[in-house]
């Protein structure tokens, strides 16, 4: 398991440290140390030092991390539920209401999304409420056009057959019998939208359009540390690689799922 | 084939359209104008400006005014950079925006394909894994990782290649193209490989080695064509990430592109700049996705609509 699940075991490693740093440092993310502004690595009571304003650079990854990964989960979690509401209805339904509801997933995956959660975020504020909203409409698709394909085979099976054959109700048949048989593949596509949507929020942040101080998340740092680099790479490298570690070990590991359930 | 063509380009029109009408909607919705500067204007001038751009008018009408206009080409005026009209914002970043946008993707396909071509040779051996986990950690790089740390480490550190500007020949191009490249190039090597692999155990392909062809002549001649399909499929998707992947990239290394107009215009309220951006992107996007069809119908014959 720990060898096998390396990645998995160091996703959940940084969230263990991204959920207790805080409580451990005697730093709060936002707190100014006015006796240390730009302090180098390992400085007194400062581990990784602190930034162009003197905050400790451990405790904003702490924070930065904990945001991210929050926003990553609750917009998956809109994509899954939109996404499996989506493919189960048109698959189940079949026919001229699945071909149109396909074609409105086929014509979404053609747009320019970004520009339009870019667009939302400018138009509604920068609330992080719609941070996740935004991004969870926009990556339902996946899983949408997953769970239709699912549903429709699922669909010729005897013993959904025989279901409704014993006169079950629809929404029982949905319930009971397609949901849990479904659960394993929305699983895998979900471990797989969770980087996606750490990648969109953070280019969000990036841009000064996600989450907007005094909260930061890993992109927020990421564009802080860009922009201070040639005084201290430090700030650029620690969100970077971090963010680029959580990136990788989600990936392999949806993947990885993915490959065992199709 | 020029049915095909014909039928995208005319459902293409309402899907624009519908880009168009709701981006517009949406910007309107927004709070704060293109005119709230850091000293309020007085009434007269406010209602001025206003006039003057027609923004007075019912939204409907606008709206309506907007695309009769842009029918002709006319983009409008832009609201923020006062002496340009956005047709000329344009003209000026999107030679740059796709100047990186195509030598990202012909450098992705040059690394993707080959790496998947070597893997998929190799399968199952050390090489194959080392360059399939290669290719899985490219296509988790974010382009606004990348790009900083590119700059950081040729630019800064190493002081081979400008920070940023696009100065005089090409090596300012080189680290923007290089980190928009990456994650596709790992994604078409991931596609190539699975591709080559499935391919390779075909029977077209059994047959060829029982008459004696050589290796080189099954890969390239049988094995390559069908295996890019998936490749093929993929290039639509690619090119709106291309597109995004400008904006950070453009904004990372200073590049007076579309994306970085894009950014400004949004976050300026300047309403006929941002339009006319998304309208574009749409355009384009759509374009490529038939580009992309078209070479699917290549590849693969079966593909073909009658």
């Amino acid at each position: 398991m720990l060898t096998r699940h390396f990645p998995l075991v160091i996703v959940l490693v940084i969230v263990a440290l991204a959920l207790s740093l805080p409580w451990l440092l005697s730093w709060t993310y936002d707190q100014i140390d006015w006796d240390a502004v730009r302090a180098p690595a390992f400085s007194g009571s400062h581990i990784f030092g602190t930034d162009e304003i003197g905050r400790d650079r451990l405790a904003r990854l702490a924070a930065g991390t904990q945001i991210t990964l929050m926003v990553a989960i609750a917009a998956a979690l809109v994509s899954l539920i939109v996404g499996i509401a989506w493919g189960a209805t048109a698959g189940w339904i079949g026919g001229r209401v699945d071909e149109a509801m396909m074609r409105i997933v086929d014509g979404l995956y053609a747009l320019p999304f970004m520009f339009i959660v870019i667009l939302l975020m400018v138009v509604f504020g920068r609330s992080i409420l719609l941070v996740f909203v935004g991004i969870g409409l926009v990556e339902w698709l996946t899983m949408a056009r997953v769970v239709r394909g699912q549903v429709m085979t699922l669909k010729q099976r005897p013993f959904i057959l025989a279901a409704e054959a014993a006169g079950t109700p629809p929404i029982m048949i949905m319930v009971r019998h397609i949901l849990p048989n479904i659960a394993g593949v929305a699983l895998a596509y979900l471990m797989l939208t969770v980087p996606q949507v750490v990648m969109v929020e953070s280019f969000l942040s990036f841009l000064g359009l996600g989450v907007q101080e005094p909260l930061t998340s890993l992109g927020i740092l990421v564009k802080e540390g860009a922009d201070d680099m040639d005084m201290t790479p430090l700030g650029l490298l620690l969100p970077g690689g971090l963010l680029v570690v959580i990136l990788v070990c989600l990936t392999i590991e949806g993947e990885r799922l993915r490959d065992r359930f199709s | 084939m020029f049915g095909l063509i014909t039928r995208r380009l005319l459902t293409a029109i309402p899907t624009l359209l519908v880009i168009i009408l709701a981006s517009f909607f949406l910007m309107r919705l927004a709070p704060g104008g293109p005119f709230d500067g850091e000293r309020p204007l007085d009434q007269t001038t406010q209602a001025a400006l206003q006039q003057a751009y027609g923004l007075d008018r019912p939204l409907w009408e606008q709206a309506w005014l907007y695309v009769s206009r842009l029918v002709q080409g006319d983009f409008g005026p832009s609201l923020v950079y006062r002496d340009f009209t956005v047709s000329e914002l344009i003209a000026q970043g999107l030679p740059i925006s796709l100047m990186l946008g195509g030598l990202a993707i012909v450098l992705a396909l040059a690394i993707g394909v080959t790496a998947g071509l070597f893997a998929a040779v190799r399968a199952g051996k050390a090489a194959d894994k080392v360059i399939m986990m290669l290719a899985t950690v490219a296509t988790a790089l974010p382009t606004f990782v990348t790009g900083p740390a590119l700059a950081l480490l040729f630019g800064l550190w190493l002081g081979l290649l400008p920070v940023s500007g696009s100065g005089d020949g090409a090596a300012w191009l080189i680290m923007p193209v290089v980190a928009l490249a990456l994650p596709v190039s790992g994604a078409i090597a991931k596609l190539t490989r699975a591709g080559l692999a499935s391919v390779l155990k075909q029977d077209h392909i059994r047959t060829a080695r029982a008459r004696g062809l050589s290796e080189t002549k099954i890969l390239f001649k049988h094995g390559l064509r069908p295996a890019l399909v998936p490749v093929a499929s993929y290039l639509g998707p690619a090119a709106a990430g291309l597109l995004t992947g400008a904006v950070v990239v453009e904004t990372v290394f200073g590049l007076p592109g579309l994306g970085r107009y894009f950014v400004q215009g949004a976050l300026n309220r300047d309403y006929p700049l941002v339009l006319g951006v998304v309208t574009l992107y749409a355009a384009l996007i759509i374009l490529f996705n038939l580009f992309a069809d078209l070479i699917y119908g290549w590849l693969d014959p079966r593909m073909r609509e009658e």
